[in-house]
């Protein structure tokens, strides 16, 4: 379902000169207003009136996530302070968090784009959201919360965590949308198994899960195992929060992130060259909407790449493909590059093996070593020795075709990894370099 | 058919995770008749004929352990130099294979108890029960 037919079906000459218009307002602002832009820009040579098509836009500095830091916690902002109705801010887990404002205004485009996500997710009015990410300084959960409101559905604002009482509410209340981590959405179906309640008891139907990278295979998974439709949404806190861009119900494939708003870029992460459409690469958002804090060319350390068919469902928007990993979460293990996300993909097709994994990396005698610990499942444990010795060589031996490293696979008792509500900790680096 | 229910239980090479199996099961009265543990380098399976066998079922997995439920055959041999040499004879004449297998010395004056897991239970037991080799029932198990 299209919740604003006209933006969402724009064609593409008037989306394009729409966002030239946005972008050339917003050069024009963060050059008069925040020094910090009108140091980069003249650094790099070129005034905002230099922006007279899109593809200037190579021509404007790049904005990182230290870039933010440098100026915490409001250098960047283009309002005063008395007009930012709310700040939200990264967990700051690797230093300072990164800090950004919303005016009155943000907040309603937030809004009015999250409930465009919803709706692009089969969401409705009628539909009642149980809203499991978490609340706070995290985007997460009032960003769906706002969006949820804006299309008219009833939302419960339950946070993440406290895993039997969403099991309760889920059931008493009748929730038919779940919003949440899909690491967490996999231990609230595990959860509902434990506890007795069939699917049949539940109406959950659609799953909008975001904020980690997830696979193609966990998404069979969580379909499987509770019997919905999971969409891939995507945002980032710097940028808006979720609500950046979705997949739409119709293809499942690919995330329209919404134009009128950004504009995406791809780059070689090592160079800063901008990639043609369909080239992997870093993805690069600059914001051409935003009153509070606008981003120019942001950095957003993730990988993808832009799928450039039309999309069947109708959107003029262009479709981003599902986030492969970080550029940080990438691990090179003796050199190869490998994402915790590809890895996971190979699990879940390995029969007998649970969902749940860690990835262990240490350095020993100067050589990296790779740990994959996977939960065996109930179903696949044999009194025999030798058949779970299989298991283990079997998924050693995939990993080996994929990236021609070898690995240790150790076979952990079922329940016994740590379980997440929010973002899934995956990988422990123990590497001291 | 004189089958003995084994339970199996897989568990994480690390110290004191056996002893939390063979606690739970002391402090629910479930008598261990005999144990063997198989291990690789990161987990093994111990494996367990219980006086209790469905109580101890519930309790390891009310507990959270991985279990599985193995038929297996116990024999009654005399407790001397090459009875056991005499019952692996055989079985080898016979073609039958031998998946794991582990023994305990039984109370009563002068016999032994093997404990097999075949690969053809079917035709491993209708051998030995041609060749008059003695097979412990459930019940005769629980008494020893």
């Amino acid at each position: 379902m299209i919740y604003d037919d006209e933006m969402e079906t724009l064609p593409r000459e008037a989306l394009e000169a729409l966002q030239l218009k946005r972008l050339q307002h917003t050069a024009e602002r963060v050059y008069n207003l925040v020094p910090f832009y009108k140091r980069k820009f003249d650094e790099a040579g070129v005034k905002p009136e230099d922006i007279k098509k899109l593809d200037d836009l190579k021509r404007l500095p790049f904005t990182t996530k230290q870039d933010l830091r440098d100026n915490y916690p409001f250098g960047l902002f283009t309002i005063p302070l008395e007009q930012v109705v709310r700040v939200h801010a990264s967990s700051g887990t690797t230093g300072k968090p990164t800090v950004v404002g919303y005016s009155k205004r943000d907040i309603e485009v937030w809004s009015e784009l999250m409930a465009r996500s919803f709706a692009a997710a089969g969401v409705s009015r009628g539909d009642i959201i149980q809203n499991a990410y978490g609340y706070g300084l995290f985007t997460g959960g009032l960003g769906a919360h706002y969006g949820g409101e804006r299309l008219g559905a009833t939302v419960i604002p339950i946070s993440g965590g406290n895993t039997k009482k969403q099991i309760m509410i889920m059931k008493d209340f009748g929730s038919t949308v779940l919003t949440a981590t899909p690491s967490y959405t996999l231990y609230l179906a595990e959860t509902l198994k434990e506890m007795g309640i069939s699917r049949d008891e539940i109406k959950l139907r659609v799953g909008i899960l975001g904020a980690e990278p997830w696979s193609e295979e966990m998404r069979r998974m969580i379909e499987e195992k509770l019997g919905i439709d999971a969409i891939d949404i995507y945002g980032l806190s710097e940028i808006l929060g979720p609500g950046v861009a979705i997949e739409c119900i119709e293809a499942k494939h690919g995330l329209h992130i919404w134009e009128d708003a950004f504009i995406p870029e791809i780059i070689d992460p090592e160079t800063g060259e901008v990639l043609p459409d369909g080239e992997e690469g870093e993805l690069v958002i600059t914001t051409i909407l935003k009153e509070a804090i606008p981003l120019i060319r942001y950095r957003t350390r993730d990988i993808t790449r832009i799928i450039k068919e039309p999309c069947k469902c109708g959107r003029t928007h262009r479709r981003i493909e599902r986030i492969k990993g970080r550029t940080d979460d990438m691990l090179i293990i003796r050199g190869v590059n490998i994402f915790p996300s590809q890895i996971e993909a190979l699990l879940m097709e390995t029969e007998g093996v649970e969902p749940h994994y860690q990835l262990i990396v240490d350095r020993i005698n100067n050589l990296d070593t790779l740990e994959v610990k996977v939960e065996v499942s109930e179903k696949m444990f044999s009194d025999e020795i030798r058949h779970l010795q299989k298991l283990k060589e079997r998924i050693e031996k995939d990993i080996k075709d994929l990236y021609g490293i070898t690995v240790k696979v150790t076979l952990a008792e079922p329940k016994s990894l740590q379980r997440f509500e929010g973002k899934a900790k995956r990988v422990i680096d123990k590497r001291k370099i | 058919m004189k089958r003995i229910r084994q339970i199996s239980v897989f568990v994480e090479n690390r110290p004191g995770r056996l002893l939390e199996v063979v606690e739970l099961l002391g402090k629910h009265s479930i008598n261990i008749k005999a144990l063997s543990l198989a291990d690789s380098t990161d987990f093994g399976i111990v494996r367990l004929v219980v006086k209790g066998t469905d109580d101890a079922i519930r309790v390891l997995k009310e507990n959270g352990f991985t279990i599985a439920e193995t038929h297996i055959i116990a024999c009654m041999i005399d407790d001397k130099p090459g009875a056991l040499a005499n019952v692996l004879k055989i079985l080898a004449d016979n073609q039958i294979n031998i998946e794991y297998m582990y023994g305990f010395a039984s109370p009563i004056e002068g016999k032994a108890v093997m404990v097999f897991k075949f690969s053809e239970t079917e035709k491993a037991e209708k051998i030995l029960s041609e060749n008059n080799i003695q097979m412990l029932s459930q019940e005769e198990i629980r008494e020893i």
